[in-house]
């Protein structure tokens, strides 16, 4: 019951930011383009490249659902409202979240196209980047609450919500996130225009259709991360947990699909540097910082 | 026989079978895909056999280990994509020793170390988390400190050697 609660969310919710996403990237509000998208891309021919890893290329997008799939588990969306409470629930999160690198790997290598290959390698690149800035912040989250529970995450929240508490590293963890969901201005696994697409070059019809949701429901994953660990996850007033849940994972799924088009793209070698040079010491401070809090100051 | 058990045999034969799929295929990045299912594989054991942190564990490390290490093969492999059927193995009659005598040590450590009495009172996920992290920051912290130090050593090594001698001078 649980699961097809929680699965119909991430269906309607993934719906909502694909809106939200043509409303950022073409300008208009048009509440059925993703349906027709959808069934326009289902509708096509499934082309398959000349002399493919076929394994490869088949398995990269279904790979990449899965792991989202897999970190959503993680997710309370509620009292009760929740896959599994593990209790190692924020790294099962990262290990989900580590095979989204090995189905772009898949996803590029797969179809035997040099822009495919490209992007691949270069979602690699980009995750030397912002691995540690997922894991990290995570780390202070976890020192705060005592438990890598993500339900106990959100209820050591109830007084004062992370971003309060440690807003360094709310920020360190959604310019992360950003990185690993291949959001603008860190989109160079794709790049339009630079890429002709990269990874989603040499897939059509309804392959592509599957990587395209597997996107979503990775964007709805690391919305609904960031909730838990930074935003309170389903705490607040009046509302129920649930529509809070919702409200908060939204907005922020908005937020990370349209603010990142007002920057422009940055180059894998400066991201790289910005992470290891600035982000990871200012993630190693946060670490430090919240450590002297959480034994100084009982919040 | 318990499922639990039947699932243990079953990833553990899948642990050996992508084993040796990662000499099988001519393909580097098959190859380094492989190990990484072999060792998720090791990890789902792990889980199977309770031991909930260290499972997850080895599943995450693994897919960031041999994606980063599939890159590396690429690009100092002749022959990445396996389309000129590169001959994964050599030096057969070596590694065919070695890996014998490996076998048969790991065999006599099993069957001949005392394990003791099979532990029944199994403690929850959240206990053994905390009781490794007691355990790597107390007994075991020199061990690991130690390895830690090497590791970057190794790598502060390694990208001196990657760093071409007068790329400084240019500037």
């Amino acid at each position: 019951m649980t699961v097809s609660i929680v699965l119909v969310a991430l269906a309607v919710g993934a719906y909502l930011v694909a809106v939200l996403e043509s409303w950022a990237v073409h300008g208009r509000l048009e509440p059925a383009r993703p349906a027709i998208s959808a069934l326009a891309l289902l509708g096509r021919e499934s082309l398959l490249a000349r002399t493919p890893d076929r394994l490869f290329f088949e398995a990269g997008p279904v790979v990449l659902l899965v792991a989202g799939l897999l970190a959503v588990a993680v997710i309370p969306l509620a009292p009760g409202l929740i896959v599994t409470d593990l209790a190692t629930g924020a790294l099962f999160l990262n290990a989900a979240l580590a095979y989204v690198l090995v189905a772009l790997i898949m996803a590029g290598w797969g179809p035997n196209g040099a822009y495919a290959m490209i992007g691949g390698w270069r979602f690699l690149g980009q995750f030397v980047a912002y691995a540690m800035l997922i894991v990290m912040p995570i780390t202070a989250v976890a020192m705060r609450a005592e438990s890598l529970s993500t339900v106990d995450i959100v209820t050591s929240q109830s007084t004062l919500w992370n971003i309060a508490y440690q807003p360094l590293g709310f920020v360190l963890f959604v310019a992360a996130a950003m990185g690993l969901c291949w959001l603008p201005p860190l989109d160079l696994p794709t790049a339009r225009g630079d890429l002709t697409g990269g990874i989603e070059a040499e897939y059509t019809g309804a392959r592509l259709a599957v990587l395209r949701l597997a996107r979503m429901v990775l964007i709805m994953a690391l919305a609904g991360a960031t909730v838990t660990f930074y935003l309170g996850g389903w705490l607040g007033p009046w509302l129920p947990a649930w529509a809070w849940s919702a409200i908060k994972i939204l907005f922020v799924a908005g937020l990370m699909v349209s603010v990142g088009r007002l920057v422009p793209r940055v180059r894998e070698a400066q991201y790289l540097e910005i992470s290891w040079k600035l982000g990871i010491p200012l993630a190693l401070a946060n670490i430090f910082l919240v450590g002297v809090i959480t034994l100084v100051v009982p919040i | 026989m318990t499922p639990q058990m039947i699932f243990l045999m079953f990833f553990g034969g899948a642990a050996v079978w992508f084993g040796i799929v990662v000499f099988r295929t001519h393909s580097m990045v098959r190859s380094a895909l492989a190990l990484l299912f072999s060792q998720t594989a090791v990890g789902v054991m792990f889980l199977l056999m309770q031991a909930e942190f260290l499972g997850v564990l080895q599943i995450m490390m693994m897919a960031t280990e041999m994606s980063v290490m599939a890159i590396f093969m690429v690009m100092f492999m002749m022959d990445p994509g396996g389309m000129g059927a590169m001959d994964m193995t050599h030096q057969k009659r070596l590694s065919l020793w070695a890996g014998g005598i490996g076998f048969v040590a790991a065999l006599a450590v099993i069957w001949l170390a005392d394990w003791g009495p099979a532990n029944l009172q199994i403690p929850d996920a959240t206990e053994q988390t905390a009781e490794l992290g007691r355990e790597l920051l107390g007994r075991s912290m020199f061990i690991f400190e130690s390895a830690a130090l090497m590791i970057l050593t190794a790598m502060v090594a390694a990208t001196m050697v990657a760093i071409h001698p007068n790329e400084g001078r240019k500037r």
